[in-house]
Parts: structure tokens; C-alpha cells; sequence
């Protein structure tokens, strides 16, 4: 037997896989996103033993630091964010692998610095790039690591991978001249466009529920199933991200992304295999399935499937709190909309005929995010005379934050001597079931990108076709010229608008 | 005499063997009521056979898993009742002083159906390990010297999955070294010499035919094991080296602060800190409870590490 061309010691070990050797050079060191969820990603991943063997950190910003301000930053990070007080022995042997350089992202001595440093005799040759960085500089970072060599590897083994942060364009022509930017410099398998919703442990367990029981699927069409509601309610308002979150709105923040993934994990066909590029193409398939948003056609079309709102000064967690228009960094003008929903028809054998409802929003009651599948009633109340409280429709909900579990809903005879019918619900929770901590998205997926697996990221054209039936609508809102949207007091779920939508078709919210 | 304190479940109701079932889901209901809350999902049953002392620390362990996982507790020592009485809490069960004979019926009519069965031996009569195999879809040898139990092992795997609880606290020791040979150069350099100090002779002997077994060594692989030290709950070794040629691989336990450190020296020198993890009982059982498939590294582990002396 060849010894040496895997690793023997790697049969049967519980601890899954390490990746090969790697170097993480993050693009925004010293940014919120590197400080609250990448170093203690990082860290949580070297106590679970998942990083690889040899593994450095470059640490790229134009903050003025060195290789030891970027490791008392990690530390720091770790305090703040990962609970560790004091360094320990795991965390001091990881900043030991952390390395710094700065510089303005648009000069190239520093692509030249970066290539200097992992080119020293030590340093692997699988490199990852990290954009924690502004999307406007994707194109220009990707453009300068092409001309200073660093998206091709220096050996045979060697490899070239980059994650890019959400948001992948703002409308379907920025989404494609992006793609395309990247395109010119790195193959689209060496692209990982990173959406922390697809790190939830709950997410990836729609896949295993569905596909890995045998009871659920058969029932998964529109002979069975009414129709479906994603939520994904925030209680926070804007907080430090006006400056981004004026020029997206709810519709690009969170549907085109997280939803829209979602969604299609919930509607897509079973793939023959559970490989990454099966499993997008099912989702494609499912998303381009969806119905357009605004008709060509119909002047009106859209809105009788989208309501948008924005929330006033109300009642939040306990505290009063401003309106959209008074947060700070906020026009008082705005029309940016901080609540959308929808109702999308996916045209295709399984869903025709059921409705899927997503909404989102600030400032909302309560933070969760959950998918609702309700079933059809029976043909039949034959219980009607003797109990004629109605029959509640059969239910499936799938939460995905904060207490990640599934429920099913179901009716059940009351005790006693009268035919009394009550809805009862039988709940799987992740926290309780299996006793052990579901790890945060970030650190499912920058090992996923380590390993090269890009199951769980986005690929281009599921990107730009979520786009294409997004653009229409903001295309649609623009053209109607409003000064004002619908309202919603903060603390309320949404504008009585959204209610409308769904009671058109004789549906109504789920109370959450 | 058993003292107090040292009785199984001493907050349990004590109950004929016939109403347990009827018992348990009176405290479930009441453990609901007071805590609130809908009922958990169950995942599996965890049936405990041993001498009542080693019975007492596992009792405490599980109270900490039933607490975070669905599991129902069967805690029993053997002995010469017939028709035993029963301790019983919302999450476990003790009999103390069954039978051995009937300890297959005990389990059979406890154990929760439809999901897995896991049957933790921590002693016992080796014909009654046999006998419950039948009944587990997995068996934790967990004894002092489990010679006996280990010489049957052959004959129980078809029936039950088997480890012992010396190989789940030797993982992190095995999946550092794995680590290590992650590396190309480090792996396609043959291995002259391992050794390995502890205190425990048969975890030794089981990590010693783990790599034997998995890099298929011959004869040439000098194997040199030797007492040293005292071992905590966290780590049976204390130290692990491998000699090869521009090669040397060690591996030690850094007494006070809970981790190893795994040092490559020669060309590519490289070192890793990594934690040994929580290491109680609690957390080590529960990492084996997660498993649930035949574990065939073990089996060809052992089946090597039957095959090295213990040291004298």
C-alpha cells in the first residue's frame, strides 16, 4: 500500500479532515467583519483542531500596524468576541502564525509586499483571500493580485481560492459586470461567495430532512402543501450601517441573498448526488422556476406581490426607539424600505399552485428566522358536530435562529369524555437533542473554503438570476417617483399592507 | 452496606421494577410543569452495567448528559436478586443487585424502542457482555483491565458496535499525529522506532497497534513501551515518538495546562499546540455517544494491539 500518497492516520478519525496547508490573507485586517467573526472563527477552528497543519494568517489593511499590533488585535477580538479572557495556550500558538501588511488597496507595492511574504521558504502554497472589504474594491483587489502573480500558484500542488462577501452587486448589471471582473482573473471554482445564512446548521439540515427521510418528501408538493412563509425578523434597527443600508433597502439585504437561498433549499428537486455542483443546479433550477415579481405586462403587476414599509419611533426590546428617518446617517426623506414582502409562484410540477410569502424586516417584535410549510386541511372535518373548533392546518416550521430545531404541528383529541379536537406540537431542538454547541455559521464556511468545498456558497448564476428577479422591483419602485412608503410603528410586524397581500389569497401571517 | 452517599440515584423514588415505566413518565410530566416548556426530543437509551462504585460516577456523568441530551439512563450492578426494586429519576434508572441472568430481560423491557441502544461496561461477567451484545447497537468497554473483555471483542461485532473508552480519550493524541502526517514528507519517511510513555498500559498498547495497524508496520518497527508518570482523566500517555530517518516526531502532554504539544524536528520542523479537550467523564462518554457506526480503526487496533506485549 502506498503510504504515502494519502494519510493512513486519517481512516476512521472522529475528528473529520484538516485542510491542506494554507495561507488565509484577509483583504480588511482590521475591519468589524475581521474583529467580530473571522479571528474568532479562526480560533474556535484551532480548538477543534480544523485548521491545517501549517497555517499562517496575513493580515492585509491600511491600518498602520505590525505583525504584533495585528496579533494583540486578534487577542483582543478573542476577549471581545470569543469569550477568552485571557490568551491560552491554543490561541498564543495561533498568533504566533499571524502576520501583517498594510497599505492602500490600490497600490501596487503592497500586492508586491503580499507576494514577498508568502513566497518566504515556510509558507504553503494553497492561498485563500478573504475580502473583508468594501464591495466597490472587489474588481480592483482581484485585478491587482492577477497582475502581481498571486492568483496563479507558484507549484503543481499549490491552489488559488477567493471568498467574497455579500453583497454580490447591487442590481443585475453590477451583479454581472462583477462576475465578470472576477471572471477575467480567477475560474469560477476558485470563487467563494460567502452567505453566512448557508452556514446555519439548520439550513444544511433542510437537505438531510428532506433528502435523508423517506416520510417527508412524498408530501412535499402541491398536493399536500398549502403554502410556505420564510420570516426573518431583526429587532435591531440600521446600528452603524446606515451609510450601506440606505442605498440596499431590505429587498437587497436580505432576499436577494439569504431568502432567495433559502427558499430554493426548501423548493429544489432532490439532486442524484450531494456534490456541490448537483446540489446549486437543483437550486438554480428551483429559482429560475420562480414567476417574474412585475409582470412585463402589467403596469400594477408587482404590486400585488410585493409591499414594501419603512419603520416610525416605536417599541422595541424594552426601550423606545427612533424611526428609520431619524437614525443617525439616515436621509429624513428616505424611501429606503426596512420591511419587504413578497409573494413569489414557483411555475414548475411540485410548486404550482402554492404560494411562497417571505418577509423581512427592522425593528421588528422579536429576532427570528424561521420557514413555515403549512399542509392542506383533510378533504373532510368529519369531526365537525362533535368538535366544531376548526381543524388546524398541519404544520412544519423550521427555525433557523435563535433556537435552530423543527416543529410539527399537528391535531390531537383532548382528554376527556367529549370529541374535543386541540393542535399539539412535537419540537426537535438542536441545543437540546444532541447537547452539544452548534458552531457559528462563519466557522462552517471558512473551513468549507479551506477544504474547497463550495457547497455552501453561492455560484454566479444563481447569484445573477436572484438578481434578475429582484431588479424589476426596485426598477418598478423607482419609476413610481413615491416621496413616502407604507409605515410600520417599530415593535409591530410590518405594515397592515403586507397583511393585505397574504389575506388576498386567503392566507394570513403566521403570529411568531 | 452501602453508605448514603453513596447510593444509586439517592434522589429517585424507589419503585417496583413493574412501575418504573409508569414513574418515569409521572416525573417527566412534573419536570415539564416546573421547568416549563415542551418535552425534548429523545435520542438514545445508555445502559450501564458495573459494580455499584463505578456505578455511583457514571450515575453523576449522565445526570450531566440527560440533562443535555435526550437520553434515558439504565444504571445496574450485578448481583443475586430476583425481583430487584428500582431507583428512578426523570432521566435514569438503578437497580442495584440484579441478577446477571436477567439482565438481558431488564434491558429489553427499559430501553427506549426505536433508537439506539449503547451499553457502557464498566464490569461485569464477560457472559453477560456477550449476552447484552445482542441488545446494543453499541458497547463501551470501559474497565480497568480489559483483558477479558477485550479477548471476546472478535465475537461481538457482528452483533454491536464496539470501542472502548480508551480509544475516544486517545483521539486527540491519534488526530494529532494524523495531523502531522498530513504533511507528504512527513509520511513518506518510513518509521524506524516508536515510543511511548504513560500510565496506562493498554491504552499504550491500543495506540501502539492503532498505528501499527494503520501504517502497516512489520517487524522492523522497534515498539518500546514503558511506564512513566502519573495520567490524569485528560490523557492516558504522556509522551508519543516516532523515529525516522531526517524525521523525529514527538508528542507530549504539557501537564498544566490541559493540551499537547506536537513537534516536528528535522527538516520541515513545524509545531502544533492543541487542547486536549474537557476530558471528565461526562464530556468523554458523550463524544462517544455521537458515534453510532462500527468502528473498524478500533477493531484492527486492537486486534494489533493484542499482538504487542504490556510492559512488566
Amino acid at each position: 500500500m502506498d503510504v504515502a500518497a494519502t494519510n493512513p492516520l486519517l481512516d476512521g478519525l472522529r475528528i473529520e479532515p484538516t485542510p491542506e496547508p494554507t495561507v488565509l490573507v484577509i483583504f480588511g485586517a482590521s475591519g468589524d467583519l475581521t474583529n467580530r467573526k473571522l479571528l474568532p472563527a479562526l480560533y474556535q477552528l484551532a480548538r477543534g483542531q480544523r485548521l491545517p497543519a501549517q497555517f499562517k494568517v496575513l493580515g492585509v489593511a491600511r491600518t498602520d500596524w505590525t505583525d504584533d499590533a495585528f496579533r494583540a488585535h486578534f487577542h483582543d477580538s478573542l476577549k471581545q468576541f470569543a469569550g477568552l479572557a485571557q490568551p491560552d495556550d491554543v490561541s498564543t500558538a495561533l498568533a504566533s502564525d499571524l502576520f501583517y501588511v498594510g497599505g492602500e488597496m490600490d497600490d501596487p507595492a503592497l500586492y508586491s509586499r503580499i507576494a514577498a511574504k508568502i513566497s518566504e521558504p515556510g509558507w504553503p502554497d494553497g492561498v485563500l483571500f478573504y475580502f473583508a472589504i468594501p464591495p466597490s474594491v472587489y474588481g480592483d483587489v482581484v485585478k491587482r493580485l492577477s497582475e502581481a502573480g498571486l492568483v496563479k500558484p507558484r507549484t503543481p500542488a499549490g491552489w488559488r481560492r477567493v471568498i467574497v462577501e455579500k453583497p454580490f452587486g447591487t442590481d443585475l448589471k453590477t451583479a454581472r459586470d462583477l462576475n465578470a471582473v472576477l471572471h477575467q482573473h480567477l475560474d469560477e471554482p476558485q470563487i467563494f461567495r460567502i452567505d453566512h445564512y448557508l452556514g446555519k446548521e439548520t439550513v444544511q439540515n433542510l437537505l438531510v430532512f428532506r433528502f435523508a427521510n423517506g416520510m417527508f418528501e412524498p408530501v412535499w408538493n402541491r398536493r399536500y402543501i398549502d403554502h410556505v412563509q420564510i420570516t426573518a425578523a431583526e429587532t435591531v434597527g440600521v446600528e452603524r450601517r446606515a451609510g450601506y443600508y440606505e442605498g440596499a433597502g431590505a429587498l437587497r439585504d436580505m432576499v436577494q441573498n439569504h431568502l432567495m437561498q433559502v427558499l430554493t433549499l426548501v423548493a429544489m428537486e432532490p439532486p442524484i448526488r450531494f456534490s456541490a455542483e448537483n446540489v446549486r443546479d437543483r437550486k438554480l433550477d428551483a429559482l429560475l422556476s420562480i414567476q417574474p415579481l412585475v409582470p412585463q405586462n402589467g403596469e400594477n403587476g408587482g404590486a400585488h406581490n410585493v409591499v414594501r414599509a419603512q419603520y416610525t419611533a416605536g417599541w422595541v426590546n424594552g426601550k423606545e426607539v427612533p424611526g428609520y428617518r431619524q437614525e443617525d446617517g439616515v436621509s429624513p426623506t428616505s424611501v429606503t424600505e426596512t420591511f419587504v414582502a413578497l409573494r413569489l409562484q414557483l411555475d414548475s410540477w411540485r410548486w404550482a399552485g402554492v404560494p411562497f410569502f417571505l418577509r423581512t424586516g427592522k425593528r421588528l417584535p422579536k429576532r427570528t428566522t424561521e420557514i413555515a410549510i403549512q399542509f392542506r386541511r383533510p378533504p373532510l372535518h368529519i369531526f365537525k358536530r362533535v368538535s366544531p373548533t376548526p381543524i388546524a392546518p398541519n404544520l412544519l416550521i423550521v427555525n433557523v435562529q435563535p433556537d435552530e430545531g423543527i416543529s410539527l404541528r399537528f391535531e390531537a383529541k383532548l382528554p376527556g369524555s367529549r370529541m374535543q379536537l386541540a393542535p399539539v406540537m412535537m419540537n426537535f431542538r438542536y441545543g437540546s437533542a444532541f447537547g452539544k454547541p452548534v458552531p457559528e455559521a462563519y466557522e462552517t464556511l471558512l473551513l468549507d473554503a479551506l477544504l474547497g468545498d463550495p457547497t455552501l456558497f453561492a455560484r454566479h448564476d444563481f447569484v445573477e438570476n436572484s438578481w434578475a428577479l429582484i431588479t424589476p422591483v426596485h426598477q418598478m419602485w423607482e419609476a413610481s417617483g413615491l416621496e413616502s412608503i407604507p409605515t410600520y410603528e417599530a415593535g409591530e410586524w410590518g405594515p397592515p399592507e403586507a397583511d393585505h397581500l397574504i389575506q388576498a389569497d386567503g392566507r394570513r401571517w403566521r403570529t411568531l | 452496606m452501602t453508605s448514603p452517599d453513596m447510593t444509586l440515584l439517592p434522589n429517585g423514588r424507589e419503585v417496583p421494577f413493574a412501575d418504573i415505566e409508569a414513574t418515569l413518565a409521572r416525573l417527566a410530566r412534573d419536570g415539564r410543569r416546573r421547568k416549563g416548556g415542551p418535552a425534548r426530543a429523545l435520542t438514545a437509551t445508555v445502559v450501564v452495567v458495573g459494580e455499584h462504585d463505578r456505578l455511583i460516577d457514571a450515575a453523576d456523568a449522565l445526570a450531566h448528559l440527560s440533562e443535555a441530551e435526550g437520553v434515558r439512563a439504565i444504571l445496574i450492578s450485578e448481583g443475586g436478586e430476583t425481583t430487584p426494586t428500582a431507583r428512578v429519576t426523570e432521566h435514569a434508572i438503578g437497580i442495584a443487585g440484579l441478577a446477571p441472568k436477567f439482565l438481558n430481560n431488564a434491558v429489553a423491557a427499559l430501553r427506549l424502542s426505536s433508537l439506539p441502544t449503547a451499553v457502557w461496561w464498566r464490569g461485569g461477567a464477560p457472559e453477560s457482555l456477550q449476552e447484552i451484545a445482542h441488545l446494543a447497537d453499541r458497547l463501551i468497554i470501559d474497565v480497568l483491565d480489559p483483558s477479558s473483555a477485550w479477548s471476546i471483542v472478535d465475537t461481538i461485532v457482528e452483533q454491536s458496535a464496539v470501542t472502548d473508552l480508551r480509544w475516544t480519550r486517545l483521539t486527540r493524541w491519534r488526530s494529532v499525529i494524523a495531523h502531522l502526517f498530513d504533511l507528504p514528507e512527513v509520511r513518506s519517511v518510513p518509521v524506524t522506532r516508536l515510543s511511548i510513555a504513560g500510565a496506562d498500559p493498554f491504552a499504550a498498547r491500543l495506540f501502539a497497534g492503532w498505528l501499527r495497524s494503520a501504517l502497516h508496520w512489520g517487524t522492523d518497527v522497534t515498539i518500546d513501551l514503558r511506564p512513566s508518570g502519573s495520567s490524569d482523566q485528560r490523557a492516558p500517555l504522556d509522551s508519543v515518538e516516532l523515529d525516522a530517518d531526517g524525521h523525529h516526531v514527538s508528542i507530549a502532554r504539557r501537564a498544566t495546562r490541559g493540551c499537547l504539544r506536537a513537534e516536528i524536528a528535522g527538516r520541515d520542523a513545524s509545531t502544533r499546540v492543541v487542547p486536549l479537550g474537557e476530558g471528565t467523564l461526562t464530556a468523554v462518554i458523550g463524544e462517544e455517544l455521537g458515534v453510532r457506526t462500527r468502528d473498524l480503526a478500533f477493531e484492527r487496533a486492537l486486534a494489533a494491539a493484542l499482538e504487542i506485549p504490556a510492559w512488566q
